[in-house]
Formats: structure tokens, sequence, C-alpha cells
């Protein structure tokens, strides 16, 4: 069993996974294997393969949701203090419905030494980030899947994390608005610096907002492919880079 | 068709359930002077102010409204919080809950009254006797809905609070499970309350003052109009406290749509 470590030593990566094999139950076979994967600090870095090829369990193992069987998991914390190794995003945005905006953005911060000042402040600023500071005081019933999605964004961004943990975000949301909040992410990255893990089922998705791609596919899965990845949101490179992408999947594709 | 699709307006609703009051109350006055029925045997609501204002003069119903309320307020509260505590702890930790399964199983079809005789063993005819009826009355219908509800907590919550540092005890039960439980903690409750007035009656049947101490006395004189009047004045102590309760409620529950 394998839980993650949090190391303080500062390094180029923000995450190493070594050798890391992921299964449910004790004599199930695995879901993944052999995942070896380092995330560069400030990158954004996208996970894609089929559905049930275990995507989204590998990005609980980094959040510590889920223990991976065997292999190391490092997180290189910072050393600044009053912040989490990682923030996460659900795709069904989780807010707590008996909490306000505001301290459902403060969640994180609870618990950790900060004052309530700056707990306040803090989410204040995150709320900004997301552009809804307007909706402080809102109930969630009162947002829509779009407007929520973000304040599931700036609860994750308010704990200042090592690194961003996004899991299909924008996966229940209506194609006008994910696009926008494809550009408002991007955007964000951009402004925060922000290192980026994001699993996602969509190809275009993950060419428009990540500079490395990671493939995952094989019964058990493992990564299949590694690709650096600049071609952007429109023109020919970028149908060639998600066609390439899809056939690459194709071809690992076997139930 | 058009009933449907109209719901009726407001002012109409109250305007024919107070009219429904009227023609019952009307009704009811006419039988009992109609001679049908022997005066003894049942009382005309226009008897019923009188004997309050009687009963009120006298001081009896203060009197026996305050020391009702006493059992029903003790009681109550201490049924409630046991009945929470153990439902959520039942809820919570599986192994509890198998230990005490049975015991539960066996302890709950056993209705409050069929406790009278070891509540004036241990208590005596005493407030404190009625006081354990009522809590007893309490415990399980919020046990019970405890338990439901804090099993129905949306385990992705719980799990939010494991991603943000609030997975232990104290955080997960303080700000997702207690929270997330509440309404239906809170329906637990409100059947307690109404479940508890009726305990009240009951338990103060064999002597114990209050309300229903005053109705066995008043039933023995076939002093029916008496009788009746403290069930009008349950009806009402019941109807005030569901009413306080219900805003109560809908403040504490605005978060909800």
């Amino acid at each position: 069993m394998a839980a993650v470590t949090l190391s303080k030593t500062a390094t180029a990566s923000v995450i190493d996974l070594e050798d890391v094999s992921i299964g449910y139950g004790k004599d199930a076979p695995p879901v993944l294997v052999d995942v070896n994967l380092s995330v560069e600090r400030g990158s954004f870095v996208a996970i894609v393969g089929p559905s049930g090829v275990g995507k989204s369990t590998l990005l609980r193992v980094v959040a510590g949701l889920h223990t991976a069987r065997s292999g190391g998991v490092t997180i290189h914390q910072d050393q600044r203090p009053g912040h989490r190794p990682v923030g996460l995003v659900f795709q069904d945005s989780r807010l707590l419905p008996w909490r306000r905006v505001i301290r459902n953005v403060e969640f994180g911060l609870e618990g950790l030494p900060v004052s309530r000042d700056e707990r306040r402040h803090r989410a204040e600023a995150a709320l900004k980030l997301v552009r809804l500071d307007g909706y402080a005081r809102r109930w969630p019933y009162e947002l829509s899947g779009g407007q929520r999605q973000r304040i599931g964004i700036a609860r994750a961004m308010a704990v200042d994390p090592d690194i961003l943990l996004m899991d299909e975000p924008f996966g229940a949301l209506d194609a006008i608005t994910r696009h926008n909040l494809q550009d408002e992410l991007r955007r964000i990255h951009q402004e925060t610096g922000k290192t980026v893990l994001f699993v996602t089922h969509d190809l275009e998705e993950a060419v428009h907002l990540a500079d490395r791609i990671i493939v995952l596919g094989g019964t058990p899965a493992r990564v299949v492919r590694d690709v650096r990845n600049s071609a952007g949101r429109d023109g020919a490179v970028f149908r060639d880079q998600v066609e390439q992408l899809r056939s690459e999947i194709a071809d690992n594709y076997s139930i | 068709m058009r009933d449907i699709d109209k719901p009726m307006k407001t002012y109409n609703k109250i305007a024919l359930s107070a009219l429904g009051v009227v023609v019952f109350l009307l009704a009811w006055e006419a039988v009992a002077r109609s001679g049908v029925v022997p005066a003894r045997l049942l009382p005309s609501p226009s008897a019923v102010p009188a004997a309050f204002l009687a009963e009120f003069k006298s001081g009896t119903w203060q009197a026996m409204v305050l020391a009702s309320l006493s059992h029903y307020l003790v009681g109550l509260s201490l049924g409630t919080f046991l009945g929470v505590s153990f439902g959520t702890a039942a809820a919570l930790w599986g192994k509890w809950d198998a230990f005490q399964a049975w015991v539960v199983r066996m302890l709950r079809p056993i209705p409050a009254i069929a406790w009278i005789p070891f509540a004036i063993i241990w208590f005596g005819v005493s407030e404190g006797a009625a006081s354990f009826l009522i809590a007893l009355t309490v415990f399980w219908i919020n046990y019970y809905a405890s338990y439901a509800a804090v099993r129905g907590v949306d385990k992705d919550l719980i799990e939010l609070g494991y991603a943000f540092g609030q997975g232990g005890l104290i955080p997960r039960l303080f700000k997702i499970i207690l929270p997330g439980a509440l309404p239906g903690i809170l329906s637990g409750l409100r059947a307690g309350l109404g479940q508890g007035w009726m305990t009240v009656v009951a338990a103060e049947l064999f002597g114990i003052s209050g309300l229903g101490m005053r109705m066995m006395e008043a039933s023995g004189l076939l002093a029916t109009h008496i009788v009746v009047l403290y069930m009008v004045t349950i009806a009402l102590l019941y109807g005030v406290s569901d009413f306080l309760f219900m805003q109560v409620q809908s403040r504490v529950l605005s978060w909800q749509r």
C-alpha cells in the first residue's frame, strides 16, 4: 500500500508517480499498472483515455482519496504556510448546499493556520479570480451549472494548492458554457501559473487546454502515449493532433 | 382538469378551512341541543367557554397547563437529545450499529404506556415518571429519523471533506454529516413534538398533576364540558408548538430551494 508522500524538497516537478499500480479490492485485477509520471511545476497536463480506463482513479490517488496498491506517489510541497498540497475540482461541483457561496469557497481553508480575516480575504480573491465576486452571499441552489463549477474552481484555488486536480470538471455542462469555462481555465492557468492535472475524455478539450497529454489505454491500463502539445484551439494542427490521439486510443482499446 | 391547472388562491383556502370548522361546531351544537344524545354524554361546544372561565378563575387551568408543559419540555428535550445522539451514532459506526441492533429490535415495539408500571416503580407517581414516558416516546421517533437521515447523507460530500482536509471525525460530523442530515433530523423532531403531547395525556392519566389528570377527574364527575375544554387545550398547545417549530425550521433550512 502506498499513500501519498509529501516532500518539502524543491524540485522541477510537483508530483512524481513511480511504478504506481492501482486496483480496487484485494484480489481483483489491477486497473492501472506501471504508471510513471512527473508533472512539471506550472504545466497543464491532461489525462485522456476511454471511459473506465482509470483516469479518475489515478486523480483520486494523487488527491489522497484512494491508496495505490504499490509504487510511490510524491507531492513536492512548497514551503509557504497556509496552503494545501492539492485542490480538487469535481465534475458535479459538489458545493455544500447549506453554505453560502463565500463559505463554500472558505471550506478548504478551515483547519489551516489562517486567520478568519485572511480566510475571508483569500476566498474573496478566489471568487474574483473566477469572476463571481458579486455572488458571495448567494446559496448554491441559486446558481447555474457553469457558475457552480466556477465556485468549485474558486474553492480549490483558495487553498493555494501546489497542484490543481480537475476530474472532468466541464463534462456535465452544455457546449457553450463548457467553451467559456475552458477559456476561463486557460486564463486562470496563465494568470496564476498553477500546475494543473486535468482528466477528460474529450480530446478536443485536452488539445485545446493542455501543453502535455497523457493517453491511458489497455487492460490493465498503462500510459500508452505522452505527447507535448501546442496545437491551440483551431486550425489544421489542432485537428491533426486530435485525430492522432483518437487513433492512438482506438489502437489501445480492447474490451 | 381546471382544478389541477389553477391552484386555489390562499384566501379561498383559508376561508374554506374556517367554514369547515364553523360547520363542524354548528353541527355538534345542533346535535347536543336537539336532545338526541343526553347532555352528559355529549356536551355542547358552547358550554366550553364557560368551563374555561371557571377553570381559569380558580387558577386550575394555568396550573395544569404549566405542569403538563414542564413534563413535556423535560421529556421532549431529553428524548430528542438522546434519540438524535444514539440514532446518529448507530448510523455512523457499523460495529456499534450491529452491537445494538437486536436490543433496539426488542425494545422498539414496546409502546411507552406499557412502561407505566416501571415508570411508577422507578419514579413514583411523580413528574419524573411523566417525563420519562414522554422521553421514551420521543426517543424512538428521533432515533429512527436521525439514523435514516445520517445514513442518507451524500457520500460524495463526505469525500469532499476528505479532499479538503475536513475528514477528521469532528469536522466531518459538524461540517458535513449533521448539516446534511438536518432536514431529516428536523422532521423527526417535528413528529416527536406531536407524539410528545399525546403521551403527556396518557402519562398523566394515572394521577400525575397536569391536563391528563384533570381530564380524568372531570370525567369521573361526568363534567364532560371540562373534558372537552382540556381536549381543546391540548389541541391548541400542539398547534402552537408545531407552528413555532415550523417557523424555526424554515429559518434554519433557508438554504433549501
